[in-house]
């Protein structure tokens, strides 16, 4: 789960981690207060979790309090990257003097925790890589290792901070990775991590964490309480809350084909047939949704993945794709016509069975004779009849 | 020998006596695995009864896996024990000189399977798993037993020259069906999660070295850079031909397909790049599961 900034800046701010004064406001008519409260200038951000949000004109500075309400009246309706925004941090502007990038997260192929720094932050990390690849470091904390302050203190020298930052920025690397361990994370960035102050005044001068990005391990909210304090930073999407709810694995897409399936790589091989499928037919039909029903694809399961799949509007046909592995294909379809009368599906359904009883499951089906109920042998096949009645169902629709 | 593991080596189910274990161990033991002991603390001392083929074993529990070791001389575990429990579970298994633990918890928190991954690696522990179907081994000629380690479906398949490595486990099935005539020396589920304990690249290693092994057929997904890795050493150590299939061409940025590693970020992890990164190493890539199938026997007839 991505964190929006102001709860990021939260989990940083617990560790004695300086960030510059803010407040979250989500209604237009809290800014003037929020403004007046923080100190002109401010720095009106746009909450989104999506990057580059400064260049689509989610950032803004405001001299005064009008012009801090007009940006946050032009930033609070925006959708940047197809994210909507879900409030602005009105937040005191700091003197920047220079720019640090700072990251720790888990390291998929070391399978331990990479930090990433450089003395050049500011943009994104990626363009900094590619700019200046010399000036990217990586260094990694190891999984049995444990990380204090002396560690942190190599690793500042080495990154490349200005000898007068070294000893704030070991104080810094040490206080996120606690952030990073106590809260498991997978990732805590700092960018920038500026030094702001008083250039004239070396005494006002400190290191100040900007702007922060933080995700937690979604396997960890147990540990957590369930992460309730951070409900806010789940997707709004209305499909995807309510399956989360139900306890299935759903993604929204925006596609015509419903996608219902056992295991998440059977189920992505699934959206995959009907992408490819849309595309050799023409239609440019896509996937409306990922469901992974899991082991045990019951009549229960079964029927509330198809209602939340075919509540869908956009949904105008339905594939299921079964491999019977321990599951017989016989529940299957069992599970299907108990759901297709509860439900009173009357939109077309692709069924493709292979794997334990699977000729039992498809006879089952055939001898049911329901016509919208539609077998096919192989996937392919099944995914390409399912784009085909949605792209039928499309046109006549017209 | 197989590959991973010996054929018929003894056995032990941590989390046996819990609904999944319970349900799994009957239907290893009926695949013929060597089956010696459970671990439970709260249990230790009493005999779990399994039917099997008409006959009733006795499984005996012990308190912890030293004591199953120590008595049954295991030589591997299967882990079948609750995410919150695991990393636990793992490290004794680790600590009790075991060789092969296959974790097939789903939902274990990243920091703790980094943890005992770390761990396994210092002790030459290999580690398969979290999140995965588990390793299945078929009997190499005059052994009747071979070794099922966890939720793969027996009977689909029975020996050949081929390996499999996969990080999905419905799709192990579908390969393992599509290529049942040809059969497989071990079909390995290394698992969903962003850290696991052997690698596309460390399953490739090992199928390289195993005589009986001609050919492996390796499934990837989205997320990570796993399949990379894989096919750089392929490309510079690997002398067996490679097959692949990749799923997820149609996933969104940022969004979790299911497994918990299954996740594009930052434009990092997509199918495409997986696909150009081994298709740039002479690695045949399938649009589909049954496309790779039919290059791996289009591979195998020029061999």
């Amino acid at each position: 789960m991505d964190l929006y900034e102001y709860q990021a800046r939260e989990l940083l701010e617990e560790q004695g981690i300086d960030t510059p004064r803010a407040l979250f406001v989500e209604d237009e008519g809290q800014v003037a207060q929020a403004a007046e409260t923080i100190g002109m200038p401010v720095v009106v951000k746009a909450q989104v979790k999506i990057g580059h949000r400064g260049q689509a004109g989610g950032v803004r500075i405001a001299q005064d309090r009008n012009a801090a309400v007009t940006a946050a009246a032009d930033i609070l309706p925006m959708t940047i990257h197809g994210h909507r925004v879900n409030g602005v941090l009105v937040a005191e502007a700091r003197n920047i003097l220079h720019e640090y990038y700072v990251s720790i997260s888990v390291d998929r192929a070391s399978r331990d925790f990479d930090v990433l720094a450089t003395a050049s932050g500011g943009t994104e990390v990626e363009e900094i890589a590619r700019e200046h690849p010399e000036s990217v470091k990586r260094l990694h904390i190891g999984a049995l290792e444990d990380f204090d302050l002396e560690a942190a203190t190599r690793m500042a020298r080495s990154i490349g901070f200005y000898h007068a930052d070294v000893d704030q920025a070991a104080q810094i690397l040490l206080r996120m990775w606690r952030c990073f361990k106590e809260n498991d994370a997978t990732l805590v960035e700092i960018n920038p991590l500026a030094k702001v102050g008083d250039p004239d005044d070396e005494g006002s001068k400190s290191l100040c964490a900007l702007d922060a990005k933080i995700s937690l391990d979604d396997n960890a909210a147990y540990r957590h309480d369930g992460w309730k304090r951070f409900a806010t930073a789940r997707d709004a999407d209305p499909y995807e809350v309510k399956a989360r709810e139900l306890g299935l694995h759903y993604v929204h897409l925006n596609g015509q084909v419903g996608v219902i399936g056992n295991g998440a790589g059977l189920v992505m091989s699934s959206l995959d047939a009907v992408s490819f499928a849309g595309q050799d037919q023409g239609t440019g039909i896509q996937p409306a949704n990922f469901l992974d029903i899991g082991g045990g694809a019951d009549a229960e399961a079964m029927c509330r993945s198809l209602e939340i799949v075919l509540s869908d509007p956009q949904v105008a046909s339905v594939f299921i794709n079964v491999y019977g592995g321990i599951t017989s294909c016989e529940q299957v379809a069992l599970g299907i016509l108990e759901a297709m009368d509860e439900l009173g599906i009357d939109k077309p359904i692709v069924v493709r069975f292979d794997g334990n009883a699977a000729p039992e499951g498809l006879r089952i089906l055939e001898e049911a004779h329901r016509s919208n109920i539609h077998m096919a042998r192989t996937m392919e096949q099944a995914a390409a009849q399912a784009a085909r009645l949605a792209a039928q169902d499309k046109e006549s629709s017209k | 020998m197989s590959a991973f593991i010996e054929d018929g080596a003894p056995v032990i189910v941590q989390g046996m006596t819990g609904h999944q274990g319970m349900t799994h161990t009957a239907r290893m033991l009926r695949a013929g695995t060597n089956i010696v002991g459970g671990v439970n603390p709260r249990k230790a001392g009493t005999q779990v009864a399994f039917e099997v083929d008409g006959q009733t074993v006795d499984v005996p529990v012990f308190a912890t896996c030293q004591d199953a070791v120590a008595t049954t001389g295991a030589v591997a575990s299967v882990v079948f024990v609750p995410p919150r429990f695991a990393k636990d579970a793992v490290v004794e298994a680790v600590d009790s000189g075991l060789g092969l633990v296959v974790v097939i918890t789903e939902g274990i928190p990243v920091a703790d399977s980094a943890y005992f991954v770390e761990l396994a690696q210092r002790h030459h522990v290999r580690i398969v798993g979290p999140n995965c179907p588990g390793l299945m081994t078929l009997p190499d000629e005059g052994h009747s037993r071979g070794c099922n380690l966890g939720i793969i479906p027996d009977g689909i398949v029975s020996r050949g020259p081929l390996g499999l490595v996969s990080k999905s486990g419905t799709l192990t099935y579908q390969l393992m069906g599509e290529l049942a005539d040809i059969g497989f020396t071990a079909c390995l589920g290394a698992g969903g999660d962003p850290i696991v304990g052997t690698t596309l690249q460390d399953a490739l290693e090992v199928f390289e070295a195993d005589p009986h092994t001609k050919a492996v057929m390796m499934i990837g997904e989205i997320g990570g850079s796993a399949e990379q890795d894989a096919a750089r050493w392929a490309a510079e150590h690997m002398t067996k031909p490679v097959v692949a299939y990749i799923a997820g061409f149609t996933a969104p940025e940022g969004k979790q397909m299911g497994h918990a590693g299954a996740i594009v970020s930052g434009g990092k992890g997509t199918a495409r790049d997986k696909k150009e990164a081994l298709e740039a190493v002479g690695i045949r890539v399938g649009r589909t599961p049954s496309e790779a199938a039919r290059f791996m026997r289009e591979t195998l007839s020029t061999l």
